[in-house]
């Protein structure tokens, strides 16, 4: 009977409950947002009415009202570092009222030799100063659970569930050993994840103030080094210059796909890309002066000035006409066009006596 | 300048034909504009008429470029002829678009 009275309340309730999960999954994504955190996943239910009846044909003895249920709305955002579990909880903690009676760290509920269900379960309430409307005071009342957990752990938690079981009491017991191996195993990939990421991090930081530095024969060419060398504009003053030939305007685009370039020129380090930049912007230049005076052209990617200092490297190497073309299959895909403006240039390059 | 538009299954071909250049830039931006908005991005670009192109084609091309990767689409320009294709090359407008 009472349980008729919370499924009663339950369907009085039910708009209520649905303008709660709008305030709170607006009021979640502008947070991330505004912090700039990318998640794996965030998603929101209202438990139905069918999931609702089987929780009180189970457990009805322990509620007296709906509002003892406090996972009628649950928001679940997934992480992708079991470190960020940490950052999220301290925003919501900023953005809703915690009834820290009845949240749960389950991270923190295992024994030491135990592994398992990993989660961070808060009981929020949306605060008056985050959301009120007169006209339905009794959302800013209603609780609503907020599970925060890493990829990894959604993971375990997901495979188990699908496997029928909702805590680990209930597998059998001939099983235990090997989920307990398993959700381990996860564990540890899930810290290493961490760990790994903090490790890019610190790298990044010091390749940075090392390229800044401008110790650059000591700073190796990779990805992450050619995109801070890049951030330095190193071929600006070639490319302002090429640009003066027409006034032209200059459009930004990513030197990124050069990096596969300049290591196929066998370029070690930064400091080798300077030596480039340093001994050929004169003729990289006159290539440019060639090519675009009389033409009106006004409008130039800045990848122009980068372009053609590799041209003039591989000229200057002895790859000839072959090697041009084996410069532009790499950039834009083998196609018909790459053979002729490799001859082409082969031609402008014979006149400037860049060869 | 001559251009055709027509729907391809779930994308868009123009067919371009003459000179794009101070005479025509205008229209030609005109002509592009529907193309920058809706909902199927894709767009393929015929140039195999196309004789010329000014630096006021490029900026065309290079905002219907912008809006299509906007919307999630590709944008491809085909059949360009060797004169044609020199100016996308020369002012590295070729790393920027894709050229078949």
């Amino acid at each position: 009977m009472h349980c008729e009275m919370i499924l009663d309340e339950y369907r009085e309730k039910l708009p209520v409950f649905k303008k709660l999960k709008e305030v709170v999954m607006d009021s979640v994504r502008n947070c991330l947002n505004e912090n700039n955190i990318l998640v794996s996943g965030l998603d929101s239910r209202i438990k139905s009415e069918k999931s609702l009846t089987g929780k009180l044909e189970l457990k009805g003895y322990k509620y007296r009202t709906l509002s003892d249920i406090t996972d009628i709305l649950g928001v679940r955002i997934i992480t992708f570092f079991s470190d960020e579990v940490d950052i999220i909880s301290a925003l919501a903690e900023q953005l809703f009222e915690i009834d820290w009676e009845n949240s749960v760290d389950k991270r923190k509920m295992l024994e030491i030799d135990r592994f398992g269900y990993m989660s961070l379960h808060y009981i929020c309430r949306v605060p008056q100063s985050l959301f009120y409307d007169p006209a339905m005071p009794e959302l800013n009342q209603t609780r609503f659970e907020l599970q925060m957990r890493s990829t990894l752990q959604h993971v375990w938690a997901n495979m188990y569930h699908d496997m029928g079981y909702k805590s680990d009491v209930e597998i059998p017991v001939e099983y235990q050993r090997n989920m307990s191996r398993l959700a381990g195993m996860l564990e540890l990939a899930d810290e290493q994840f961490s760990h790994i990421r903090k490790e890019i991090n610190t790298y990044r930081r010091k390749v940075q103030s090392l390229v800044a530095s401008g110790n650059f024969d000591e700073v190796p060419l990779n990805g992450d080094t050619f995109r801070s060398f890049v951030a330095l504009h190193p071929f600006k003053r070639l490319t302002d210059k090429i640009a003066a030939i027409n006034q032209a305007e200059i459009y930004e685009d990513s030197l990124m796909p050069y990096y596969n370039v300049l290591r196929n020129l066998n370029m070690k380090t930064i400091g080798d890309i300077v030596r480039m930049r340093n001994e050929y912007s004169e003729y990289a230049f006159q290539l440019a002066l060639i090519q675009l005076a009389g033409t009106g052209l006004d409008i130039l990617a800045n990848s122009v000035a980068l372009q053609n200092l590799c041209i003039v490297y591989i000229l200057k190497q002895g790859f000839g006409e072959a090697g041009l073309l084996r410069l532009f299959n790499a950039l834009y895909g083998e196609n018909d066009y790459n053979k002729d403006r490799a001859k082409r240039i082969y031609g402008q390059a014979k006149q400037i006596n860049i060869i | 300048m001559d251009i055709k538009i027509t729907q391809q299954e779930n994308k868009t071909i123009v067919v371009l034909n003459g000179r794009i250049d101070t005479s025509n830039a205008d229209q030609f931006q005109q002509d592009m504009t529907p193309l920058m908005e809706g909902e199927n991005p894709d767009i393929e670009i015929d140039c195999t008429d196309m004789s010329y192109t000014s630096s006021q084609g490029l900026r065309i091309f290079l905002m219907l470029q912008k809006s299509v990767m906007a919307r999630g689409g590709k944008m491809v320009m085909r059949n360009m002829n060797p004169q044609v294709k020199e100016v996308f090359d020369i002012t590295g407008f070729s790393n920027i678009i894709t050229i078949l």
